[in-house]
């Protein structure tokens, strides 16, 4: 294997490293894959990003695009309330507000993000105190939410439901294009040398001394690369990936249902969301109306477990039950034409908190999936590429310490390699 | 057949053309309760489209090749076993091991049907052939033509234009200029010599069907004798007009022939149906020469999926006589799945249907021979025509996204080619066929848009009024 010349990673590399023929692979061509490739890639070092299909493929591009940053519903929910977790979770989205304001100039594409605002209504006296405590911890944590009386929601926005007596407002949330933010990051990922591998799975990973060695699959073409360092951000099938490299990495598929309207003329420029009931809406840009927020689908099943192969099957309540809260909430949609409902599978832990960061039992190896990978994914990107590149480590570390997978080590304690 | 609101039936039957017919009149013979459903108010199928009750129409399709057509549908109108759920599009198809349910969309709202067995003879047609100026209002499939014709008594903007590969435009352009229509041309992309030559190549074929070779070449008389013109080796280069069709151009680029025009009827082949069967999951093949997906199904025309059976058109588009004998060929294999009669009494009834769609099935591929499309199509692959309608993409759009990826899921998310309101319906084969050819891959091993509820736009309105069980 032939020695590579670096400019600017010497200060992590060392000298079995010289010997790997690439310094990164990135499993996983969906969002934070891209992102991460084009990050890895932009500081230098040699890249390739290998993706089953071709990116977006998975969840990243079948998700409904909402850039969402008060607290979500599902932590509202936790009996606990919103914990230590919510704050740091929160702490990830103020810097998430930030990325997402900045990604369309510093990747020079457009991924058609919108950030106008973001309402979370409620109907009922009790979820408006509910709001109101969400509001005032996410006021503590810095993040800019306001609660907001019926006629200011009217004001704001006169086509949701007269009975909607309350909302958060939170200016940064919004939206971004999930059909084409993948495929642009892995655009640039490309312009800043990394190499993608589409049609491509990963048939093998373990680490042979210092470095990771993969079998890569392209059809009948199979070759086998060495890697200093590896990312798995497959999304539902980062388990299986961890798998080969014998660690566990305890990800649930949450298959999910979402819909989208003919297009109609622009008039919502806001992120719709509801406090106490599962729902997400939104106008694109080109005026199809998104109409999602967390309703399960029914996953295909083999004999040994899930298909994840297959689209998960439309599960009817669901469809009914979406949209019935989307009219409820905002009566116009009724009069709207369904176009396409469709399913996607998304990954999701125990504690439902997302997971990034290294494997502390199988260093060089990282992870970054599980839950909130849109808003969160080209931060989690960011901040798990400055752990590849050991830049400004101690920070990304800290930050990311509420994902990390060591939370996992008790299980990987258990696993001889 | 008789107006029904049951909601549970043994069978179920999509598509009341002659495939559908054939299946539901086994199926009453044999005492099977069964429902047909249909996109229009009376039966018939595109082939026999027929006009409102309150119409009083002369000559409705009375051509020689018609008649044992017109006497199915007759006998099918007069039995009344069979349950008739005119104007309804089916939206949703969910198969179950208990039975599949159906949801149907009409003027009423929504409807759910439930059935041990479906049968899916939902039919074709005409495929968008997107030249350039294709959307503009009286550029249409010349099939859209035919059925104006038969169901309303309307000739399309005059004088009119047929252009394409199929020979069945003939036909067309005959019983338009018979119905007093005047037609300016008809154009065959391709030349005789090279026609003639798919024609030797299928010549026993071709000497055994000599009556429908008859009335194709009696179709080119009568247009003749009325003064039309026949033409060969005319490729159409664009449709032209400002906010409706005026012209066809024709012929080579640096020698351009226009036919002045109000409107023009496409034909290129047709494609099958496919919106259910893909979104119920069923198997599909690539229909080759001339594209969409083929439903794939076993001997009893059963598909991949246990209790969804396939007949006509769906299963790939190959002319009426051999939907019909697979119409007949499902409803005897679905009522010996019912227990109504034997195995064996199912394989003795369904021989002589076999028999005769496999005599048909040489001619329908003789005619796919003919009307082959490539070259027709490569044309318009390599322009900078639209080629989504709804979306408004281009084809030159397109194939500069196929440089990064030719994955046609991926190519669709980026440009939103077959994100609209059609779903793909138009867009779809032209699609796959520039991404194989980008690929270098055989379109037989492409993989099409996922299918996804609902087949056709339905009001949320509707569909909360009337929730899905």
């Amino acid at each position: 294997m032939k020695k590579i010349a670096r400019r600017s990673v010497e200060h992590w590399t060392n000298s079995d490293v010289f010997l790997s023929d690439i310094d990164f692979l990135v499993i996983g061509g969906g969002l934070v894959g891209a992102a991460s490739a084009w990050h890895l890639a932009s500081a230098g070092t040699k890249v390739w990003l290998c993706e089953q299909a071709s990116p977006g493929h998975g969840a990243s591009g079948q998700n409904a695009g909402s850039l969402h940053f008060q607290i979500e519903r599902r932590f509202l929910e936790r009996e606990d309330g919103v914990g230590r977790e919510g704050e740091q979770t929160a702490q990830l989205s103020r810097l998430a507000v930030q990325d997402w304001r900045d990604l369309e100039r510093q990747i020079g594409r457009n991924l058609g993000v919108h950030m106008e605002g973001g309402l979370m209504v409620a109907h009922s006296a009790q979820e408006v105190r509910l709001l109101e405590t969400k509001a005032a911890r996410e006021q503590a944590m810095g993040l800019a939410v306001e609660t907001i009386d019926r006629a200011q929601v009217q004001a704001l926005a006169p086509y949701l439901s007269p009975d909607i007596l309350a909302a958060n407002f939170m200016a940064d949330e919004g939206h971004a294009d999930a059909r084409i933010i993948a495929p642009a990051f892995a655009d640039a990922a490309q312009s800043a040398g990394a190499r993608l591998l589409d049609a491509t799975r990963v048939a093998s990973l373990q680490k042979r001394g210092a470095l990771f060695e993969a079998r890569l699959e392209k059809g009948e073409e199979i070759q086998t690369v060495t890697a200093a360092k590896v990312l798995i951000c497959a999304g539902i099938w980062s388990p299986q990936i961890a798998a080969m490299a014998g660690l566990h990495l305890p990800l649930f598929p949450a298959p999910l249902t979402m819909n989208a309207t003919a297009r109609t003329a622009a008039f919502l420029p806001y992120l719709i969301q509801h406090v106490g009931r599962r729902l997400s809406i939104k106008q694109t840009a080109a005026g199809n109306l998104l109409i999602g927020g967390g309703w399960p689908s029914r996953l295909h099943r083999t004999g040994s477990g899930f298909d994840f192969s297959r689209a998960p099957a439309l599960v009817p309540q669901s469809l009914t039950g979406n949209l019935q809260t989307a009219v409820e909430t905002m009566p116009v949609i009724g009069e709207h034409e369904l176009l396409r409902s469709w399913t996607g599978i998304t990954a999701v832990t125990q504690d439902q908190l997302p997971v990034a960061g290294e494997f502390p039992s199988l260093p060089g190896l990282f992870c970054a999936a599980g839950g909130s990978a849109f808003t969160l994914g080209p931060t989690f990107a960011r901040l798990v590429a400055d752990q590849m590149l050991e830049r400004r480590r101690d920070e990304a570390d800290a930050l990311l310490s509420v994902a990390s997978p060591a939370r996992f080590e008790s299980l990987n304690g258990f696993m001889g390699r | 057949m008789t107006d029904n609101a049951e909601t549970s039936y043994d069978v179920l039957i999509v598509g009341g053309g002659p495939a559908g017919q054939a299946a539901a009149l086994e199926l009453a013979a044999v005492g099977a309760r069964c429902a047909v459903i249909d996109e229009q108010a009376r039966p018939g199928g595109q082939i026999l489209r027929q006009p409102p009750v309150s119409f009083a129409a002369q000559n409705w399709v009375d051509e020689n090749s018609y008649r044992p057509l017109r006497q199915q549908l007759r006998v099918f109108e007069n039995q009344a076993a069979i349950a008739w759920l005119g104007r309804r599009s089916v939206i949703g198809l969910q198969p179950g091991p208990q039975g599949h349910s159906l949801t149907t969309s009409g003027a009423d709202g929504l409807q759910e049907l439930s059935a041990a067995h479906v049968l899916i003879a939902a039919g074709c047609y005409d495929m968008p052939y997107p030249a350039p100026g294709w959307t503009l209002p009286g550029a249409m499939g010349a099939g859209a033509m035919q059925t104006l014709l038969k169901a309303q008594g309307i000739v399309t903007g005059e004088p009119i234009v047929f252009a394409g590969t199929h020979p069945l435009m003939l036909l067309i352009a005959a019983q338009i200029s018979r119905a007093g229509g005047k037609v300016a041309e008809v154009a065959f992309d391709r030349s005789l010599a090279t026609i003639g030559k798919s024609m030797i190549r299928h010549c026993a074929t071709a000497l055994r069907n000599g009556s429908l070779l008859g009335e194709a070449g009696k179709a080119m008389m009568d247009l003749r004798r009325a003064g039309v013109p026949v033409r060969f080796g005319r490729p159409l280069q664009e449709i032209t007009g400002a906010d409706r069709v005026t012209g066809a151009v024709f012929g080579e680029a640096d020698h351009p022939e226009t036919t002045p025009c109000g409107s023009i009827g496409l034909c290129y082949g047709f494609l099958p149906q496919s919106d259910l069967p893909r979104q119920a999951g069923l198997s599909v093949r690539w229909s080759s020469p001339s594209g969409g997906w083929a439903t794939c199904h076993d001997q009893w025309m059963q598909s991949s999926v246990e209790g969804v059976w396939v007949a006509g058109e769906t299963t790939g588009v190959a002319g009426a006589p051999i939907a019909r004998d697979e119409g007949r060929i499902a409803g005897l294999g679905i009522a010996a799945a019912l227990g109504l009669i034997t195995n064996r009494d199912a394989t003795r009834r369904a021989a002589p249907f076999r028999q005769s769609r496999k005599a048909a099935m040489r001619f329908a591929a003789m005619l796919d021979d003919i009307a082959a499309p490539k070259q027709a199509l490569d044309r318009v692959a390599a322009s900078n025509t639209t080629i989504c309608r709804c979306e408004k993409v281009s084809a030159s759009a397109v194939r500069e996204t196929l440089g990064s990826t030719t994955d046609v899921n991926a190519v669709k998310r980026i440009t939103r080619c077959g994100m609209g309101l059609c779903q793909g319906r138009n867009c779809e084969h032209m699609l796959i066929r520039m991404s194989a050819a980008a690929e270098g891959r055989g379109l037989e091993t492409m993989k099409g848009f996922t299918g996804r509820f609902p087949a056709r736009p339905v009001s949320i309105a509707d569909l909360l009024e009337k929730p899905l069980p």
